[in-house]
């Protein structure tokens, strides 16, 4: 059979960052149908339009770099693929980029995050965000399908920048992601928040890429 | 600003794309270019009041005016309100995040009584004063009321500025040309109020006051302000030519009637006594198959919901059904779209079509019977025989199905014992068809569930005038059900009686309720349809701190000869027939259906053409 297996990059911005996974699902469902394009059926007692997103985003992150996977009955050039979706895409869902599927799903192994932290007392706070980063370990409790499990994130975080400005300490970092090992910035923050007695507040969380372990963009 | 407020907290609240907008389908302007600003509000939540058919029509419909702005507005769930209140946030609209106590007119919608403690919350969480005449004299903040249950608004009159009776289409665009029109030569809100009650339709209630006789029963009415004595609804003459969307919102979360809607026909021929929909939507008015299949495909296309379903109070009543369902199913067949048919009569099918609804149809087997009896089916009027539920039950059974659901009133007029009895041994004989019918489904027992809601006379029903059974009498036929049922095979579930007795009050009562219904949102009382928030005993103190006896409203007989208190409100059918009907029920005489004989109800005289 016939197949054209596309991957789209897009954008979740805005009022989009409040669609939790579930709801994006059918969203996306329903963006198919909109735009017409002939997107490939499952066979079976249920048809239904496949596609799949490569990792979840949490609600209320942002995102720059979201990976959507789904095929194709026809063979259509990718820009009018892009210019369909767009045209009927939710407010602040955007497709950036459609090419073909390069690397399989499991080869994503980390996700690039930036957030800022907001406070009244920036100084203070940016120490004892220094402080955290260079402490040897940092112990999270992460909820597991099996209890709570405390694990420490440092081995597995890095700091890409970290600085101050007049209002927030913003900070990038890498943290694993994929089908192995998934941690989300708010596990540093909630770290944070047990080691430093300055008020803050998390602004802008987003996600800017997703990422091979060589650190390559995943396409 | 607003925005950067509400975002601050949408993370702690359930389901928050419901507090946010930015749906595909939904409707931006530029602010500065709009005359007027209409907030269309649904006193429930937004899974519940997104499902709302009429306000996708008329949010639509106002947008198409490049000047009018109609945006939409829901009751925060309860941990949302608390944040709201918590941070001032005050209620705002989805489309612009604006608060809508700026907004010309701020609209409600109102479907169920249980919805009433709802609206002055809303207003509450606005900011706007709760009552009519505490509001400024400044022509802005113009609180309306549609939807059926102003068809009596007694009970919320002092709440509301306007009360629009019947279709909504025009009368709404009418109100707002006056509006928009007065408000440039500076008019003040009694000046708008004054000319808005000349338009057909619009009832101001601050206009008429009401006079009580020593027994409670009202007196009469005085208007004031040259106000006219009978306020008319408002209908559209040709289905064919009203607007109806292309585009609906498209919701982010899931809500109740997540798919495209498609409305085939009003009102209702069938005339079921306690039924207040097929009164109060008369007369009856179909689309034609054509213009039903074009709305249905254009939705689709833009919204791209992959559902469809027809809505109507009866859809196989309609004269084209056959044509009209062959041709959508092609469409959705071949576009992989679900049709969604519910509550149809098999009766009026031919064999090739229920073929085909036979492949699509998922749902359930469900029947209001209402009544146990044929007996007590006749005084409601409900015309639906014993031999047809067995018909459509073989049918069922014999294609698959090994489950029914029916549905049944308690405490209808001229019950008795029997007809409670009557409702186990229908279910008895439903259970012996299963077994006689030899490809029935294999190795499956069968399983009836029965519920049983309380019957509630309803304003502009010929049981207008019935009174509600007592909580005692109902526990007594609840109790006589549960002991006539054998056998495991058969699950009776009960509505909550308080539930209708609450009910009843709301529909029925006059204009000395408001209080009660102010005093009972003061204590905490909203989403009264939510069985986790329904508090009868702070409904009953509040009725008795306002000095009302309920069951003057709820269990008294109202006389043919009383003035009732939506006596000047005309739904088109008259009190005369309305009495006859009742006169008639108490005889179990049935009356034919609109399109076998006209029964005279005085709609075709007042609307000047004949319904069929
Ligand atoms: S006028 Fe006659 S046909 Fe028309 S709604 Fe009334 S009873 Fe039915």
């Amino acid at each position: 059979m016939f197949l054209i297996r596309v991957r789209a990059t897009f954008e979740k911005c805005g009022r989009a960052k409040y669609i939790s996974h579930l709801d994006l699902n059918r969203c996306m469902l329903r963006t198919f149908r909109r735009s017409r394009l002939p997107i490939w059926y499952t066979e079976g007692f249920n048809p239904h339009p496949y596609y799949s997103f490569a990792l979840a985003l949490s609600l209320g992150f942002e995102s720059s770099c979201e990976i959507l996977d789904f095929n194709l009955n026809e063979d259509i050039p990718f820009d009018e693929i892009k210019d369909k979706l767009n045209s009927v895409m939710p407010e602040g869902m955007r497709i950036i980029k459609v090419a073909e599927q390069k690397q399989k799903i499991t080869a994503i192994a980390k996700a690039e995050y930036s957030f800022s932290l907001v406070s009244d007392a920036v100084d203070s706070l940016y120490a004892d965000v220094n402080k955290l980063i260079a402490s040897p370990e940092i112990l999270i409790e992460k909820k597991t399908k099996k209890g709570i499990k405390t694990v420490d994130i440092k081995p597995d975080m890095e700091i890409l920048t970290c600085n101050k400005t007049e209002r927030s300490v913003d900070i990038s970092m890498y943290l694993p992601a994929g089908t192995q090992t998934n941690y989300n910035p708010t596990l540093f923050i909630e770290a944070l928040k047990k080691t430093t007695d300055i008020a803050f507040e998390t602004e802008n969380i987003r996600r800017t890429a997703i990422l091979c372990a060589d650190n390559t963009v995943f396409e | 600003m607003l925005k950067d407020k509400i975002e601050k907290h949408l993370l702690e609240v359930q389901k928050p794309s419901r507090y946010i907008g930015g749906e595909v389908g939904s409707v931006i302007k530029d602010k500065s270019k709009v005359d007027v600003r209409f907030a269309f509000c649904f006193p429930d939540t937004y899974d519940i009041g997104m499902s709302h058919l009429g306000m996708k029509i008329l949010y639509s419909l106002t947008n198409e005016r490049e000047n009018y702005w109609c945006e939409r507005c829901f009751a925060p769930s309860e941990d949302f309100e608390a944040v709201m209140r918590e941070n001032d946030i005050p209620l705002y609209a989805l489309e612009s995040l604006d608060p809508i106590k700026d907004f010309d007119f701020i609209g409600f919608t109102m479907q169920y009584e249980l919805s009433y403690a709802n609206v002055l919350n809303m207003l509450d969480l606005a900011g706007i004063p709760i009552f009519s005449k505490d509001r400024t004299q400044e022509l802005t903040q113009i609180v309306i009321a549609g939807g059926p249950c102003v068809c009596n608004p007694e009970p919320l009159a002092d709440f509301f500025d306007i009360c629009v009776l019947g279709e909504g289409e025009e009368v709404n665009l009418e109100l707002m040309d006056l509006y928009y029109e007065l408000k440039k030569e500076g008019a003040t809100r009694d000046e708008f109020l004054r000319k808005a009650c000349q338009i057909e339709g619009v009832y101001v209630p601050k206009f008429y006051e009401f006079v009580y006789k020593d027994d409670g029963t009202i007196d009469h009415i005085e208007t004031t302000n040259g106000a006219p004595e009978v306020i008319r609804k408002r209908i559209i003459r040709d289905l064919d030519k009203v607007y109806y969307p292309d585009n609906f919102v498209v919701p982010f979360t899931e809500i109740v009637q997540d798919r495209v809607s498609v409305e085939v026909l009003r009102g209702c021929i069938r005339g079921c006594r306690f039924c207040q929909a097929g009164f109060i939507y008369r007369p009856f008015r179909e689309k034609h198959a054509e213009t039903v299949c074009r709305s249905a495909k254009n939705l689709c296309k833009n919204t791209g919901y992959d559902e469809i379903s027809l809505a109507s109070l009866s859809t196989s009543d309609h004269s084209e059904i056959d044509p009209m369902l062959t041709k959508l199913l092609d469409y959705t067949v071949s576009e992989k779209i679900n049709l969604s048919l519910p509550s149809l009569r098999v009766d009026n099918f031919s064999e090739s079509l229920l073929e085909k609804i036979k492949r699509v149809r998922k749902s359930g087997l469900t029947f209001a019977a209402e009544g146990g009896t044929q007996r007590l089916r006749d005084v409601i009027n409900k015309n639906v025989s014993e031999e047809e539920i067995m018909n459509t039950c073989r049918i069922a059974f014999e294609g698959g199905y090994s489950s029914v659901k029916l549905y049944f009133m308690m405490g209808l007029p001229t019950e008795t014992d029997e007809d409670i009895v009557g409702i186990a041994e229908l279910a008895n004989r439903i259970i012996d068809l299963y077994y006689s019918i030899e490809n029935r489904p294999k190795g499956r027992g069968v399983q009836i569930s029965i519920s049983c809601a309380t019957f509630v006379p309803k304003p502009f029903t010929p049981f207008q005038f019935e009174p509600q059974d007592t909580r005692e009498m109902i526990e007594h036929k609840q109790k006589l059900l549960l002991d006539s049922i054998k056998t495991k095979k058969i699950k009776v579930s009960y509505h909550n009686p308080d539930v209708s007795m609450l009910e009843v009050i709301l529909a029925k009562g006059d204009r000395r309720l408001c209080k009660a219904v102010y005093a009972a949102w003061k204590k905490g009382c909203k989403f009264d349809s939510w069985d986790e928030y329904f508090h009868f005993d702070k409904w009953l103190e509040a009725f008795e701190e306002c000095g009302i006896d309920t069951s003057f409203y709820a269990n008294r007989r109202f006389e043919y000869d009383e003035i009732l208190p939506w006596d000047h409100l005309d739904y088109l059918v008259s009190k005369e027939f309305l009495v006859r009907e009742n006169k008639t029920a108490r005889q179990s005489k049935t009356t034919p259906n609109c399109r076998l004989r006209c029964s005279g109800c005085g709609v075709n005289k007042k609307v000047g053409r004949e319904c069929f």
